[in-house]
């Protein structure tokens, strides 16, 4: 483990200086224009001619009018730093301090990212749940009938072809008009992304027994579901949860694809929101928390991995 | 139509599929999963008219079949700027550049060590949140829909390519050294074709991907065509036919893509072991 | 079958003291802020409560179109636009419009004034943000009425972006001019530190072209049912004394607002000065739709050129009953 540390800290500290540089040329037209409305010479003197110019040249050109390239308010692209306060500003200061904080008013506040980090996750967690389930039941299903592997195999293919994006607002319409709202419409789109993974690894885990294992079963004249239960789910584990760690991240995505439409709330309405009101560190913020919340659930998975495997008897 | 057709033709099916499946010839595997699909589609139409089902909740199959034959151009349009200007190009270059760091990272121990978590950790960040980003950055035309494309693909790619690379035994590569073999040589001759299986399977991934970042980016700003704009400003105009001719023009060309490059994959590891039989 | 279910309720309830509130969802058609002050207001205030309502408002988000909710039975009344709404009705939907909050128009195209644009000829041969998902109506009917067309970059056309949810297309020039509310994104250009002198805008009200906005609709064959009309007569009175008090109180119907945003995005600042802009809009408004604001709406979109989104005059698609019995 320790010999990954210092290569992750040496590019993540590239990244950062790079992305520092980038600031510069990313933001150099707005920085360049609100500098000629504080009175600033800036060459060419008129926003239609900067429009057409290169970036760079531009930052060649202004040299002595970027200073507030890495504090401007609405940036096309934030400095770390202004993501980081951000990321600060949004967690412990709104709790700690914020009128709707958790410190002064006994709840979370619904301005913390904390608050919509949870929105998300229950979300992800139902439509996790609702995902593997249908997975391994789907699963079973094939192994056990060739005209399911034939005709459904395809069709589950097919249907992650189709941008979930764009179905999203349809599936939401459609639960509403038979009465279903709140956690189960994200629930329903987040599993619809998570079933897939979990399908195609059980499939092959179910089947990873081999003939001599199958055989003996034979020899014991073991019913199909004796077969089921002490030979093929057991054989399947690990395929599951090498399933389940994409699963959990599709499902991750699922629950914000969902978010988008509804705007109740969680880490997809808030990027939303950030992009409505141009507040790209805000946006930035809740992107990292998504990310970190993928993290933790596949580390999480991975954990239960090992300690599962492990009391199945499996060599560390 | 009544629930007792409704079942009847279900059940007809299955047992048409079921009576299918004992057959042992190679059209069967086309055909069960087309007669499965025509069934949906059937029960799909019947239960619009049983359950009297709004046309704008979920129009029936034959009305999404009628509005995809009366507005061929301009879906015809909406793919060309979507699929073969947008996601194409952000494939190729995605796909291109990851393969490209992927010969890098295997030069470098220190890039691999360091460049791996991370990218885990980027190719986590959900598209609908740097969508908006990239459209910004990049303006409405189909260049940032190929950025988002990039973004998506390249990862996937990246770990597969760097996985293939290394999947060759200390034993071949010792040989390989024994011929005084160059780098270059020993990666055209042993390591590449070894890892054939991982870079089609970071390609056939990220085929699908490609498309559904090119269409998620369209709705977060696009010119007056593409299929993302399509879909969003039909649902508006309550144009549900041309909503679903909108997505199946995407499903089509998604399983289209996807299905060229297994082919390509057969075609070029016709050596692996998942291709020579087996179950 | 659920409605005479429902009216059997409701004769009951006349018979005897209701057993429990009317529910009523009320669809959004967009995410929560003080453009539906009004109806926050109602809710805060306890006005619905009054009435003998249970009302829960549902706030609308991207591609979440109202129309294809009510159609499939999700809410009971919407807030919609009304181009989209005849649009619909065109379609198949029978909408009517029921109350008509919102008097006049907000909405605008503001360009960049050093582009060079200073009346709407120039906007002949330029890149313009347009928003679509219901809302291009207006736009698509003032082009045809310049005699403009929407073809791309051209002489005699120009190019139409569907732009996103913010004001950026215009801030970075991406765009000579984009879609604007006096009452949201026009503010957020000035917050982006842009002087007003610096743009130009120009407002549908004062080019001829302007639609009714927000206002309330219902499905027309529920309208025979007497309950219901009453049902909903108690809804529109509740929501215009709630938009009444929000117009006299509007920092406070702000405030309001913001209490139910669950997604804690807005802020109050500008929650407030959006209350501002949006009580000039509804201040000329009893609830009452006036029938030539309607006729010029009609005018105007069946007028929209080789492309009209309605093409013939729509009937019913307005009411006075509900709101006659709401003034009374």
């Amino acid at each position: 483990m320790t010999r990954f540390i210092p290569p992750v800290l040496g590019m993540v500290l590239a990244l950062i200086a790079l992305w520092y540089v980038a600031v510069v040329p990313m933001n150099v037209k707005e920085v360049l224009t609100a500098a000629e409305r504080a009175g600033v010479a800036v060459s060419p003197p008129s926003a239609v001619e900067r429009r057409d110019m290169g970036n760079w040249a531009l930052v060649v050109r202004n040299t002595h009018a970027l200073g507030d390239s890495w504090s401007s308010d609405r940036p096309k692209l934030p400095a770390p730093h202004q993501v980081l306060v951000e990321l600060y500003d949004s967690t412990i200061d709104e709790e700690v301090n914020g009128r709707r904080g958790i410190v002064k008013s006994g709840t979370l506040s619904n301005r913390s990212l904390v608050y919509h980090a949870i929105v998300t996750l229950n979300a992800t967690f139902l439509g996790f749940v609702i995902g593997t389930v249908l997975g391994v039941g789907l699963a079973v299903g094939i192994v056990h009938s060739r005209v399911m592997d034939m005709s459904v195999m395809p069709w589950a293919i097919v249907s992650q072809t189709i941008p979930i994006v764009a179905l999203a607002p349809m599936i939401i319409v459609v639960l509403y008009s038979i009465g279903v709202q709140g956690l189960i419409p994200k629930a329903v789109i987040s599993a619809y992304l998570s079933f897939f993974p979990v399908v195609v690894g059980m499939v092959k885990g179910l089947r990873s027994p081999d003939a001599m294992q199958m055989d003996l079963m034979r020899t014991y004249n073991a019913p199909t579901s004796a077969v089921l239960w002490k030979l093929r789910l057991p054989a399947s584990v690990p395929y599951l949860f090498a399933s389940l760690k994409i699963a959990i991240a599709a499902s991750l995505v699922g629950a914000i694809v969902g978010e988008l439409p509804v705007q109740k709330g969680g880490l997809g309405a808030r990027m939303l929101a950030g992009s409505y009101y141009g507040q790209t560190a805000q946006i930035w913020a809740a992107l990292f928390v998504a990310a970190g919340l993928a993290a933790v659930l596949v580390w999480a998975t991975g954990w239960m991995e090992r300690r599962t495997l492990r009391k199945m008897g499996a060599k560390p | 139509m009544n629930g007792l057709s409704l079942f009847a033709s279900w059940l007809s099916a299955c047992v048409a599929n079921w009576l299918f499946s004992r057959i042992d010839k190679p059209w069967v595997p086309y055909v069960v999963p087309l007669v499965f699909g025509i069934t949906v589609l059937i029960l799909w139409e019947q239960a619009v008219y049983k359950f009297e089902i709004p046309t704008v909740i979920l129009p029936p199959p034959s009305l999404i079949a009628a509005s995809f034959a009366g507005n061929l151009s301009t879906l015809w349009g909406d793919f060309t700027q979507t699929i073969l200007k947008g996601a194409l190009s952000g494939y190729i270059i995605g796909c291109g550049a990851a393969f490209l760091t992927a010969l890098l990272v295997d030069r470098s121990d220190y890039l691999r060590r360091g460049l791996l978590p991370l990218g885990n950790f980027m190719a986590a960040l959900p598209i609908v949140g740097t969508a908006p980003i990239l459209v910004m950055w990049f303006g409405f035309g189909w260049q940032s829909k190929a950025a988002v494309v990039v973004l998506m693909v390249y990862f996937p790619m990246l770990v597969n390519t760097v996985a293939g690379l290394s999947e060759t035994s200390a034993m071949q590569r010792d040989l390989m050294r024994t011929y005084a073999a160059t780098w270059g040589q020993s990666l055209w001759s042993l390591r590449l074709p070894a890892a054939l299986p991982f870079i089609f399977n970071g390609l056939k991934i990220s085929s699908t991907l490609a498309l559904i970042g090119a269409i998620v980016a369209e709705f977060f700003g696009s010119p007056t065509q593409g299929l993302g704009f399509r879909i969003s400003t039909s649902i508006g105009q309550l144009d549900l036919g041309m909503v679903w001719s909108a997505i199946l023009v995407s499903a089509l060309s998604g399983t289209a893509f996807y299905g060229l490059v297994a082919l390509a994959e057969r075609r070029m590891t016709f050596w692996h072991a998942s291709f020579r039989g087996g179950r | 079958m659920k409605q005479t279910w429902i009216a059997a309720v409701a004769a009951l309830g006349m018979a005897s003291p209701a057993l429990a509130a009317d529910e009523i969802k009320l669809q959004l058609k967009w995410v929560t802020q003080a453009q539906f002050a009004g109806y926050y207001v109602a809710l805060e205030n306890g006005y619905y409560e009054e009435a003998d309502l249970d009302v829960t408002i549902m706030p609308g988000g991207p591609d979440i179109a109202p129309t294809q909710v009510i159609a499939g039975g999700g809410a009971d009344v919407i807030v919609e636009w009304m181009p989209a709404a005849l649009s619909a009705r065109e379609n198949g939907l029978p909408l009517v419009n029921i109350a008509q909050p919102y008097k006049s128009s907000g909405m605008m195209l503001t360009c960049w004034k050093d582009a060079g644009i200073e009346g709407p000829e120039d906007l002949d041969n330029r890149t313009l943000g347009v928003w679509f998902f219901g809302n291009e109506f207006p736009f698509l009917a003032w082009m045809s009425h310049l005699d403009i067309g929407t073809d791309g970059k051209a002489e005699g056309s120009v190019e139409v972006l569907k732009q996103g949810f913010n004001v950026d297309p215009l801030l970075q020039r991406q765009a000579d001019c984009i879609s604007t509310m006096t009452y949201n994104e026009y503010g957020q250009v000035l917050d982006a530190g842009v002087d007003p002198s610096e743009l130009i805008t120009f407002k549908y009200e004062d080019q001829g072209v302007a639609m009714l906005e927000d206002g309330l609709y219902v499905l027309e064959e529920n309208l025979e049912d007497p309950a219901y009309v009453d049902k909903m007569a108690r809804f529109v009175a509740a929501s215009m004394q709630g938009w009444k008090w929000a117009e006299e109180n509007p920092d406070d119907a702000a405030m309001i607002v913001l209490d139910y945003d669950e997604t804690g995005a807005q802020t109050e600042a500008h929650q407030i000065r959006m209350m501002g802009e949006v009580a000039k809009l509804t201040a000329g408004s009893n609830g009452a739709l006036d029938p030539a604001d309607y006729q010029r709406t009609v005018d105007t979109l069946l007028a929209g050129g080789s492309d009209p989104v309605i093409t013939k005059q729509p009937e019913g698609a307005w009411t006075h009953v509900v709101s006659d019995a709401a003034l009374k």
